[in-house]
């Protein structure tokens, strides 16, 4: 009897003593960047297809988004991997226009292995490390190495170690892969701003969620749940069939998102 | 044609070196000759010379005489460990006469000396006499030019103790200074400096096999056991290094190298011990173990203060540096240049605004201020501008309506720009053209394909935005009006 007190005390204690570490709550200021409107819980495989390396700056643009929302106050890193081969055919990310995406381009690590192989080295070594949030890899082609396996065993490192991946492939081929989430990611017609009806608005995109659940949400319609959204510098935006983003706007403002310049002079401060 | 090198049997038949190849032909009808391979055989022999680090940390090679050199050990302070001085040298020969090799030598109480010795006497270990242990040999022991020995033989002057005690003068006069110089440099006068084939490593562990081993794996246990040992002794110094090099002595007298090096300075065991192993990895074809090795040398380079305070319990742990030891190991496995990071330059060209540079052991750089960006830059830059084909825009300096790229029509909804980005003609190396000063240069028809030519003309840039919501950076090269028409490139992707 008094054993099961003591034991029920304890963990009271311990669940008082979580509660009063967890920055949540004890300073409001100091709230690592919360989570978006996709955002899925850290620790696994995505796959972010793009129709081809025309799309190709959607679906990085997505890919590095969902970067940002993978970082916590001690687990700052984000690395960009991608074949010494394929920068031409794909670009590389260029540091001068990673600012939109909360991102510290100082900061970012490229990595640019030779073949296959290392590439998969260098992400299961990276994720094994734990001030590594997420792990972009952009891999144009196909490869025979990157199979259910290899995915198998990166969704288990993974798990393991709390970072993301985040795999960037083209192509509109699906192979059998362990990957937790796949996406696709299109590019669609953007609003243009108010001021300038002929110019480009905010990156709009069409992002389909082919595999996987968010939140426990069951899956909408068997070829996938469709969002289309704006990214804006307070994170995804939700757009509804009309093209209008108002409520949407106005609810993100509401949940207590900080803007993306926030996020910054966190991540410098971190 | 001279001989330079004989071997036994050639010798035997009365052929030295230096005769002129048609006397020795007529002396010795089935001669076989070969013509000498110089670079070659000094890279043989500076290879053997440096497997011999594994008697002392110093050796050198003498290329002033012999036509392969001679090599040169400085045993001062190690000959204890071989049982002394004669021990030594009967060590370091026979096991060169083991092999099969013809060898020579002498310990001396420097350079000039022990070259005397070996080129003109028996092996033998000299220490305090070297004025009497010279005496008796002939003047060519001085590593004399050949005018100067034939001068000194008419005068009857044959042995160096005929030289002592000579006016200095009168023989500076007739035989110049460097006859002087080479007297002094074997009696110990004049000290003679020698430059030591590999960095000199004053931390170092060593581990000698009683066995050759070969396998790859062997070697690398034996670097995590060396890298403990040497993080004990950096620890008790208060040290750490940033560049490690293991030194792989092979049986067959050639030593293979592998260095790592590491983002801060470190002396973790384990994670040294990891870099190698990583370095070994893209080693692949290279490593071959010969006939095996029967020494490692692990040393560490580019020490520093590392005290205990840096890395004890109290520091912040902010993840940086399981980071850095990350990267090391990245590099270690995939190379310098392929674990980079942007790096930025003050210019508006946006190629040249952003570099990649190496993350470890980047190039120390003045910090510049950076010029404030007007337009959006693209997330994605091509690393080399590619050609796009235009319809003529409807404005000349206005967006075009569309492009072909990879050979695929894309139509333009929106668009804005341009921004225009001069060329930075302070940096490019051609002239500026005066008005009126064309020359022929412009005739390009002879290479139809279209190249981007970097920093030679203004680029307006445009954000294009396609009917599919592709947003592509573009720019174009050149004005309307001018003598060439302008070329249209495609820079980037937006997101």
């Amino acid at each position: 009897m008094l054993g099961t007190k003591i034991h029920t005390l304890e963990t009271l204690r311990q669940q008082i003593a979580a509660l009063e570490t967890n920055p949540l709550l004890k300073d409001a200021a100091l709230v690592s960047v919360p989570a978006g409107l996709l955002a899925p819980p850290r620790g696994s495989v995505h796959e972010v297809f793009a129709d081809g390396p025309r799309d190709g700056g959607a679906a990085l643009g997505f890919a590095f988004a969902q970067a940002r929302f993978m970082q916590e106050q001690n687990r700052q890193a984000v690395l960009f991997l991608q074949l010494r081969a394929d920068a031409q055919e794909l670009g590389l990310p260029y540091g001068l226009g990673l600012g939109g995406f909360g991102l510290d381009a100082e900061r970012l690590v490229y990595v640019r292995p030779e073949t296959i192989a290392e590439l998969l080295w260098a992400i299961e070594e990276a994720i094994a490390c734990r001030a590594v949030a997420a792990v972009v890899a952009d891999i144009a082609h196909p490869h025979k190495a990157l199979d259910f396996i290899a995915s198998r065993r990166l969704s288990l490192r993974a798990a393991a170690s709390g970072a993301s991946v985040l795999l960037v492939r083209y192509g509109r081929e699906r192979e059998a892969s362990a990957a937790k989430y796949r996406w696709r990611v299109s590019p669609a017609l953007s609003q243009p701003p108010p001021y300038d009806a002929n110019a480009p608005g905010l990156p709009r995109w069409q992002v389909t969620l082919e595999k996987g659940s968010l939140g426990g949400r069951r899956k909408a319609a068997p070829g996938g749940e469709v969002f289309l959204v704006d990214w804006t510098e307070n994170g995804f935006e939700r757009v509804d069939a009309d093209g209008r983003t108002g409520g949407a706007r106005r609810a993100a403002a509401v949940s207590g998102a900080p803007s993306a310049a926030l996020g910054d002079r966190l991540s410098e401060a971190g | 044609m001279k001989l330079v090198a004989l071997d036994l049997r050639a010798s035997a038949a009365g052929l030295f070196i230096g005769q002129n190849v048609s006397d020795a032909r007529g002396l010795v009808t089935n001669l076989e000759l070969r013509e000498i391979d110089r670079p070659f055989i000094e890279q043989v022999f500076a290879d053997f010379a440096d497997w011999h680090s594994n008697a002392s940390p110093i050796v050198a090679v003498h290329k002033a005489q012999a036509s392969w050199g001679d090599l040169i050990v400085d045993v001062t302070g190690v000959s204890h460990l071989f049982g002394g001085e004669e021990r030594m040298l009967e060590t370091m020969t026979g096991r060169l006469e083991a092999l099969g090799i013809t060898v020579s030598g002498a310990i001396g109480p420097n350079i000039g000396t022990a070259w005397a010795l070996v080129h003109h006497s028996y092996p033998q270990v000299v220490q305090d006499n070297v004025m009497g242990a010279l005496a008796g040999l002939p003047v060519a022991a001085l590593r004399l030019e050949e005018a100067q020995i034939e001068g000194l033989r008419h005068l009857g002057l044959k042995r160096i103790g005929q030289l002592y005690g000579r006016d200095r003068r009168a023989l500076q006069a007739r035989f110049g200074a460097s006859l002087l110089l080479r007297l002094d440099q074997a009696l110990g006068y004049v000290e003679e400096r020698l430059t030591p084939r590999l960095p000199l490593a004053e931390h170092y562990v060593e581990r000698l096999f009683a066995e050759p081993i070969g396998l790859i794996d062997d070697v690398l246990m034996t670097s995590g056991d060396l890298a403990l040992q040497l993080s004990n002794r950096l620890e008790r110094e208060g040290l750490g290094a940033q560049a490690f090099h293991l030194f792989l002595y092979r049986v067959d007298h050639k030593v293979m190298t592998l260095s790592v090096k590491a983002a801060r300075a470190t002396r973790d065991a384990l994670h040294i011990g990891r870099l190698f192993a990583h370095r070994a990895e893209r080693l692949q074809g290279e490593y071959d173990a010969g006939f095996g090795i029967d020494m490692i040398r692990l040393a560490a380079g580019s020490i520093t203060a590392l005290s205990e305070a840096q890395i004890g319990a109290f520091s912040i742990d902010d993840g940086a540096a399981s980071l850095d030891q990350l990267h090391d190991r990245m590099t270690s496995r995939l190379g310098s240049l392929a674990v980079v990071r942007n790096s930025f330059a003050n210019t508006h060209i946006p190629e040249r605004a952003v570099t990649l540079e190496p993350v470890v052991n980047p190039q120390p750089k003045e910090p510049l201020p950076l010029l404030p960006i007007a337009a959006p830059r693209p997330l994605r830059l091509l690393p080399q501008p590619e050609p796009i084909s235009v319809s003529l825009a409807e404005v000349p300096d206005g967006p075009p309506p569309n492009m072909v790229w990879r050979r695929v029509t894309y139509r333009f909804v929106k668009s804005s720009g341009p921004e225009r980005i001069g060329a930075e003609w302070w940096l490019s190396r051609s002239k500026l053209k005066m008005k009126g000063e064309e020359t022929k240069e412009g005739a390009h028809s002879d290479t139809p394909e279209r190249h981007y030519r970097e920093g030679e003309a203004a680029r307006d840039y445009f954000l294009a935005e396609d009917d599919g919501g592709r947003r592509f950076w573009i720019f174009r090269q050149g004005l309307f009006g001018a003598a060439e028409a302008p070329e249209w490139f495609l820079h980037g992707f937006f997101s």
